[in-house]
């Protein structure tokens, strides 16, 4: 029942924030952040883990269209979970970001920010396909709506773009969805939406493939992949600051969790065909968004290239399909939602004091505003993989994985670490050091700046220095409870335990003390016992 | 024989269909169209229901088409309407009336040789009526109704409002 | 009753068609009723209408499900039937309380307005129970004929005019090419009977070029009927120029019966035929899709591009009967279902646009509707949205529902252009969006609400979002409902 409130909470808190936006525009903020507050809470008590035997911390079944075979099937396993907590907290993040940004129609501002909320976390929960969709689109509209109503200048045409690729891909999405639904159907006589009933779907490879295709079409312009990206930089920059956490911190990872928790396990013939084009398209991506990075002048842009850069190695992680490289992409997932949320709240917090974005119009304000340039070199380093920090064990374990699988990409990946070191000193360089323009001098980050950008960077910091509890609860364990009817897959899960025990040496610290050696079986009789 | 008769007069129902929206004048395109009615009504001859046949000709070619006729001069005919189209030539109107009537004449009197009467359904008023009142009674019923709702839906449209 | 009248009919034939005679017996009442009261006390003629048809629907219900078939065979009551009634029924009195105040604003407020809604309404219920191509080609005729008067209504308007007239002679001409495609049919079975025709074309062999073009001839007739591309010539004129309540009458109403027709006349009678058939209904549905949506996007006026969309959502109809399977069926009726929903809703809002001097039939009236009338904005936001597909609305679902069948026959391909058409769809109706929420708005907003307005829409916002969250009951109804094949 956790998981259902963990998706109604957010909708109903943001029907509440809109209806009481009558009241003040203070009431929504706090009605927003207080059904957050109640979510991550409600989350966290999954992490006690779940009934004996499952493979689900928590599952719940609920009756919704029984004569096409859809249901109501939430479930939550560490992977749901990590991405689960990851949005409230980040929704959280959003609230605080766009406390004193937004200023117009606060109510349904935060009806908008809500529902994309609800939205993302009913994608990370549901295990029905139909269901599955149903909460991709309920993300979209909202999402839209915070780019187009108030964003900058360019927001129309942002908005647009955003809406006609996600929505063009979703419907292919769509399609194959049905594709499937009908391939189980005729060849089992048992009509389904559901992930447990679909997966091991008997077909052809061809079948296979095509379907595949349309899955990937949707999560690829999520996520976004070279060449689907084109929407992200301009509906990234355009957005509201908080609008922009939820978009590079939530909506770009469900194109990522769908790969693992769709793709992979309900075509995996299929996708290990076309994994090593997207080995490319991963890499291309990679130094792709890093050069362009380097290019920019509006800082939200630029933040926005990074992304495309980072989540190229989410990408190469993924489609790696070794335990390593999906456990540094899970970790990546996490840490970018929280480095480049970061950022993107500081970019706004200048934007907000300088009324400008242009890099060339920025230059010294460390001098002004100490806490505000401290944290942004911190979140610099953390994007640009300081070891230490989240982001290097994410990047580190992606390449170890990559490398066994396809070591030329996971080569030239690796050339994008430089780019991107080069970018996120660029960033501080430009923005906080250097001669100071005339009316330099912005007002250093308030308490519940600080308090936010704290928060985050605490992540950042747990995930590199002490991830052990992380991957205990979510890691391996999500690589090892991702069985499918493939022999590729079984191998691949079975050899992520094999080969992590092999692989001490090489390792990260943190790793070593936490049991990320053991075999599937025994972790999973660990998580029983407790 | 039959057939002939059948070609002759669906030829000169469709000539003449095609003359009442081609010809300009609105008398000729009235006039045109009693022609079309009676071969129609000729047609229900050939398929032994002179009922239908005569009920065709009294209803429209004598009631619908006069009023036509009538509605025409007294809205349209103004003189100057009428010296828009040029008159016909004398010989093309003399030549059409004396083929339809040829037509007519040939059908009367070569009609005994080829037609006899239907067979196993005497075509009279009291077997059309019994028809109407028990088999198809339904649909006669919601045709009355149509015409009640067609009567209401004129005289709203062309009712003058305050 | 003698046994020569027995053979045809019995008097329970007669408890058969008591909706229908309750509406038209009503209809004509209304018409004394609207003289006897006086013009203050107007009101009544309306407040009747919904009274009757409320008896009408108590009527259905209670005649549900017995599987009648009556006066030899011409009209049945089925599940199939009474589904499509649920239909009208809804339509009519949703048409009806959006009319009380636009009629008044309008200055056409005659009785004549209402009585002219439940013939027609009669002509549909007659047309969803007819089973004989004699019976469904009357009630056609009863269900058109009062909406060309309707759509002439507003006399001193030219647009409205001019619609009338196009929409008579359009109307007219389609009636001629379906009759002289039930005469072929007639000619060639020797019966009008659907069950009948259904047993000539499994027997005999009738499948020669005469058969051919009567299909298209039917097809023609009935495409008129629908506003399917290339017959949609009629829809766009008809739509403007017609007093807004009756826009939504017809583009929820009589669509949808003849929906019922054609559903009854290609999956009953001329089933044996599918292959035959199935082509032409699919050119059809994909030129609807294409040219509606497409042209829908350079409209300026909202009901122009309320009409092309309708075009476009009649092609997504069309897809489910081209599956030709009970699935298929229930995916039609289950999207004319959701669409009257929506249909109503969106055209209510366009309605309580007209006031005074504002016209509020631009699309560029929207603009800023968002920042003064939140909540008349977010209505029309959900109804767009239901338009457009975009879950979780009923829209959606209904969409959906029709994708599903055609992939179940493995039409993939006509499922791919329709999940692109909506794509398009999509930015017609977001464009609206935009304008509502991310312009100033020019000038104050005057809103003509009334109580009956608000009630449809508050029911279909309801409707529209429930059957779109909760969806299991009514699809279940429409398979239930579907008659087998």
């Amino acid at each position: 029942m956790i998981l259902v409130w963990a998706v109604v909470i957010p909708l109903l808190g943001g029907l509440a924030a809109w209806l009481s936006g009558r009241l003040g525009s203070a009431f929504p903020r706090w009605v927003s952040l207080s059904a957050l507050a109640l979510d991550l809470v409600l989350l966290l008590t999954l992490l006690d883990g779940g009934p004996a035997g499952s493979r689900w911390l928590a599952e719940i079944r609920i009756e919704w269209i029984p004569v096409i075979g859809a249901g109501i099937h939430l479930a939550a396993d560490g992977l749901s979970l990590a991405l689960a907590l990851l949005t409230a907290f980040l929704g959280m993040a959003a609230v605080a970001a766009s406390w004193s940004g937004i200023r117009e129609r606060t109510g349904f501002f935060h009806l908008c920010l809500m529902s994309v909320i609800a939205g993302v976390m009913g994608a990370f929960l549901s295990l029905d396909l139909l269901l599955f969709y149903v909460f991709w689109e309920l993300m979209l509209v909202p999402m839209f709506f915070m780019v187009a109503v108030w964003g900058r200048e360019g927001r129309y045409r942002a908005a647009l773009r955003f809406f006609i690729f996600t929505q063009a891909g979703s419907l292919l999405m769509l399609a194959s969805i049905l594709g499937l639904y009908f391939v189980h159907g005729t060849e089992t006589g048992r009509y389904s939406f559901d992930y447990a009933d679909l997966l091991g779907t008997p077909m052809g490879l061809a079948t296979e493939f095509w379907l595949m295709l349309g899955f990937l079409a949707a999560f690829a312009v999520k996520l976004p992949a070279i060449p689907f990206h084109t929407w992200l930089p301009e509906a990234h920059s355009e957005a509201p600051t908080g609008g922009s956490v939820v978009l590079a911190g939530l909506l770009l990872k469900t194109g990522a969790y769908g790969m693992i928790r769709f793709l992979f396990p309900l075509f995996p013939d299929a996708a290990a065909t076309i994994a090593p084009v997207v080995h490319v398209l991963a890499v291309v991506g990679i130094i792709y968004g890093a050069v362009l990075a380097l290019g920019q002048t509006d800082l939200k842009r630029l933040i926005a290239y990074t992304s495309i850069s980072h989540m190229g190695f989410v990408l190469l992680g993924i489609f790696a399909w070794e335990g390593l490289a999906l456990n540094g992409a899970l970790v990546l997932m996490v840490c970018h939602g929280a480095s480049t949320g970061a950022l993107f709240i500081i970019a706004g917090a200048v934007e907000e004091r300088t009324h400008t974005l242009d890099i060339g119009r920025m230059g010294g304000f460390w001098s002004s505003a100490p806490k505000m340039g401290g944290a942004a070199l911190f979140f610099a380093l953390a994007s640009l993989g300081l070891p230490g920090l989240g982001n290097f064990i994410g990047e580190f374990l992606v390449l170890l994985g990559s490398f066994r699988v396809n070591a030329a990409a996971a080569v030239f990946a690796a050339l994008g670490l430089i780019a991107s070191a080069v970018y996120s000193l660029w960033i501080i360089q430009k923005v906080f050091h250097g001669p100071a323009p005339p009316e330099a001098g912005i007002a250093d980050i308030g308490g519940r700046e600080a308090a936010t950008l704290a928060s985050m960077a605490a992540v950042l910091l747990w995930l590199g220095l002490f991830p052990g509890p992380f991957f205990e609860r979510t890691g391996i364990g999500t690589a090892a409870s991702m069985p499918t009817g493939s022999e590729i897959e079984r191998e691949a899960v079975t050899g992520v335990a094999g080969r992590i025990g092999r692989e001490k040496s090489g390792r990260p610290p943190g790793l070593a003390r936490h049991g990320a050696g053991e075999g599937p079986e025994e972790m999973r009789g660990r998580q029983q016992g407790k | 024989m039959e057939k002939l008769f059948f070609l002759m007069f669906a030829a000169v129902a469709i000539a003449s269909g095609l003359a009442v929206v081609t010809v300009r004048n609105p008398v000729h395109s009235a006039l045109a169209l009693i022609v079309c009615l009676i071969q129609v009504a000729a047609l229900f001859v050939l398929l032994r229901s002179p009922f239908l046949a005569a009920v065709q000709i009294f209803i429209y070619v004598g009631a619908v088409m006069v009023l036509f006729l009538f509605v025409v001069l007294i809205l349209d005919m103004r003189k100057a309407v009428l010296q828009a189209f040029p008159p016909v030539k004398k010989r093309f109107v003399v030549g059409v009336i004396l083929v339809l009537s040829a037509q007519m004449v040939a059908f009367v009197f070569l009609t005994p040789m080829g037609l006899g009467p239907a067979q196993g359904w005497e075509p009279t008023v009291e077997s059309i009526g019994r028809v109407l009142f028990t088999k198809y009674l339904f649909p006669f019923e919601v045709v009355s109704v149509i015409l009640l709702a067609a009567l209401v839906a004129a005289i709203v449209i062309a009712k003058e409002r305050q | 009753m003698n046994s020569e009248v027995a053979a045809f009919f019995s008097p329970g034939d007669f408890l058969a068609i008591l909706p229908e005679m309750v509406i038209a017996g009503m209809a004509c009442l209304l018409l004394l009723v609207d003289i006897a009261v006086p013009r203050t006390k107007k009101c009544v003629v309306p407040a009747l209408a919904v009274l009757s048809v409320a008896v009408a629907a108590w009527f259905s219900y209670e005649l549900a499900g017995s599987g009648v078939s009556a006066f030899s065979g011409m009209f049945v009551l089925d599940g199939y039937s009474d589904f499509f009634k649920l239909i009208f029924y809804i339509v009519a009195v949703f048409a009806i309380l959006v009319s009380l105040r636009y009629i008044r604003t309008e200055e056409i407020d005659l009785g004549e307005y209402y009585v002219l809604l439940l013939f027609s309404l009669s002509g549909m219920m007659i047309m969803a129970s007819g089973t004989d191509l004699l019976t469904i080609y009357l009630g056609l005729e009863l269900a058109s004929l009062p909406v060309y008067a309707l759509v002439g209504f507003l006399q001193k308007s030219r647009k409205s005019n001019e619609a009338a007239m196009k929409y008579i002679i359009l109307g007219a001409f389609s009636s001629a090419i379906l009759l002289y495609g039930i005469s072929l049919i007639y000619g060639l079975t020797g019966t009008t009977q659907l069950a009948a025709i259904s047993a000539a074309l499994v027997t005999g062999d009738v499948n020669g070029p005469l058969f051919t073009l009567a299909v298209i001839m039917l097809v023609a007739g009935f495409g008129f009927k629908v506003a399917g591309f290339p017959f949609h010539m009629w829809a766009p004129d008809a739509y403007e120029g017609a007093p807004t309540p009756i826009t939504a009458f017809m583009a929820a109403g009589p669509k949808a019966a003849a929906f019922a027709v054609i559903m009854r006349v290609f999956l009953e009678g001329l089933y044996p035929a599918y292959d035959s058939w199935q082509m032409a209904i699919a050119a059809v549905a994909v030129g609807s899709m294409v040219v509606g949506n497409i042209t829908a996007i350079l409209q300026t006026s909202i009901k122009r591009m309320l009409a092309f969309s309708s075009v476009g959502h009649a092609g997504y109809a069309l897809l489910g009967l081209v599956a030709g399977s009970e699935e298929g069926m229930a995916s039609v009726m289950f999207y004319l279902f959701v669409y009257a929903f929506m249909n109503l809703g969106i055209f209510g809002i366009v309605i309580m646009m007209r006031k005074d001097s504002q016209s509020g039939d631009q699309i560029s009236h929207y603009t800023g509707l968002g920042k003064s009338n939140r909540l008349t904005a977010l209505a029309m936001l959900i109804f767009l949205f239901s338009l457009a597909g975009i879950p979780p609305t009923a829209g959606f679902i209904a969409k959906f529902y029709v994708f599903m069948a055609l992939i179940n026959k493995g039409m993939v391909g006509l499922a791919v252009i329709a999940a692109l058409m909506s794509a398009v769809a999509a930015y017609y109706y977001i464009r609206i969006v935009m304008l509502m929420y991310m312009r100033e708005p020019e000038k104050e907003f005057a809103l003509a609400s009334s109580r009956g307005l608000l009630c449809v829409l508050i029911i279909a916002l309801a409707a529209v979002v429930a059957l779109g969250v909760y969806p299991g009951y009514f699809i279940d109804l429409a398979r239930y409902a579907a008659f087998p094949l």
